[in-house]
């Protein structure tokens, strides 16, 4: 799931949320296939963001995953020999690859190695 | 420079916006025990930029109310004065951290949102007060930074060469972290202990003469915020776990992996809420 401003919405993408306005209204719910119109409709009604699903949008100054993964290494390099802390790690970094990559993609990882 | 006179520095604080004079008047009525959430709440709505700022504050996703709050007699009701008053206390020390320190601003309310998330767990009775212990657990460093700026520039620039917590060069060059510069502030404010003791030992939660459980909760939530990488908390590294602390709160993995998505999700919420800040201000 990827959080995005409603201006870099396209056709194509999926609600992974449903779209509120910042007033909390609900205008259309997760699963919807977005439409041109549908984003044009968005807009007006005052959406700023949408949460779609995947990771269809690298965001300007966002890394790649094997960035990500490097700096989630960097950050714990004081604590490795923490074994409560290295099980931490694995999750974040477990979540990152979700994020990206789905739930399907995690699992063939790990059968893979 | 010793301890003492540290304290004495605090005490005496220029550079820092003074606390609203309502404080004072509010913690006369607070004494008062028939005083009402309406009556207090009538007070503080006399002031309309303080109020527009507190609403901002209770709404916001950390605090995670499904219903927007739009009195404050309500946000006392439900977040109970000690939260109110703290916000009050604080919110010019706020608009200090968001226009010198983004990264810290965000630290702090990535903090105060994971102590939300795991004190709703735990079931602690007021959840809210976790959060705010979360998000000025490090005043501190504000303080530090503003109070002693030549003292904290070496700090930082000493931690950056040798690659060190922040932490262990503010004990090796002035004698005293952030905690206890947080806790000494916290008490001259007169918050309850409950705040207190998790900003003054957040850093060593066991050591804290009461309210270890809440302490472990801001020290863990510390450690988490720097371990997602969300915000900027002077150095880049996830600091050393306290086991005391975990073994008082500690989650199974399933449970970590819920707080690791429920923690992401909140924080994109955030982050449109420090946007429409940044847009405003
Ligand atoms: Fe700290
Ligand atoms: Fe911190």
């Amino acid at each position: 799931m990827q959080r995005i401003p409603i201006k870099l919405a396209k056709a194509g993408m999926v609600l992974a949320k449903d779209a509120v306005t910042p007033e909390g209204q609900v205008l259309c719910g997760a699963g919807t296939s977005l439409s041109e119109e549908l984003i044009a409709r968005l807009k007006r009604q005052g959406v700023l963001v949408i949460s779609v699903q995947g990771h269809p949008v690298r965001l300007p100054g966002e890394m790649v995953l094997s960035e990500k993964l490097k700096e989630l290494d960097r950050r714990f390099s004081k604590v490795k020999d923490d074994p409560v802390l290295r099980a931490l790690k694995h999750l974040i970094g477990e979540h990152l690859v979700i994020e990206e990559k789905g739930e399907e993609f995690l699992e063939k990882l790990k059968k893979g190695s | 420079m010793d301890k003492a006179e540290i304290k004495k520095r605090l005490n005496d604080i220029q550079s820092l916006p003074t606390l609203p004079p309502i404080v004072s008047k509010l913690n006369e009525m607070v004494a008062d025990e028939e005083i009402t959430a309406v009556k207090l709440g009538k007070v503080i709505e006399k002031d309309q930029v303080l109020t527009s700022k507190l609403l901002k504050m209770v709404n916001s996703s950390f605090f995670g109310f499904p219903q927007r709050i739009s009195t404050v007699s309500n946000a006392i009701v439900l977040l109970g004065f000690n939260v109110i008053k703290t916000l009050i206390v604080t919110s010019s020390i706020f608009e200090v951290m968001q226009a010198s320190d983004v990264g810290l601003f965000e630290h702090s309310l990535g903090c105060a949102t994971a102590c939300g998330i795991i004190a709703k767990r735990r079931d602690i009775k007021n959840p809210e007060e976790v959060s705010t212990a979360g998000l000025i657990h490090d005043l501190g460093k504000i303080v530090l930074r503003s109070e002693l700026p030549d003292e904290y520039e070496a700090i930082v620039a000493k931690a950056k060469e040798k690659g060190l917590y922040m932490r262990d060069m503010e004990k090796a060059t002035i004698g005293v972290g952030h905690g206890e510069i947080g806790g000494i502030l916290a008490r001259q404010w007169n918050l309850p202990e409950r705040l207190v003791f998790p900003i003054e030992y957040h850093h060593k939660p066991e050591q804290a003469p009461d309210f270890k459980e809440i302490a472990a909760i801001v020290h863990f939530s510390d450690i988490l915020i720097r371990a997602v990488g969300f915000g900027n908390g002077g150095d880049p590294w996830v600091p050393p776990l306290d086991h005391g602390a975990w073994e008082r709160i500690k989650l199974t993995k399933s449970q970590m992996k819920e707080v690791i998505a429920e923690l992401d999700e909140k924080l994109l919420e955030l982050q449109d809420f420090t946007l429409d800040i940044k847009v405003e201000g």
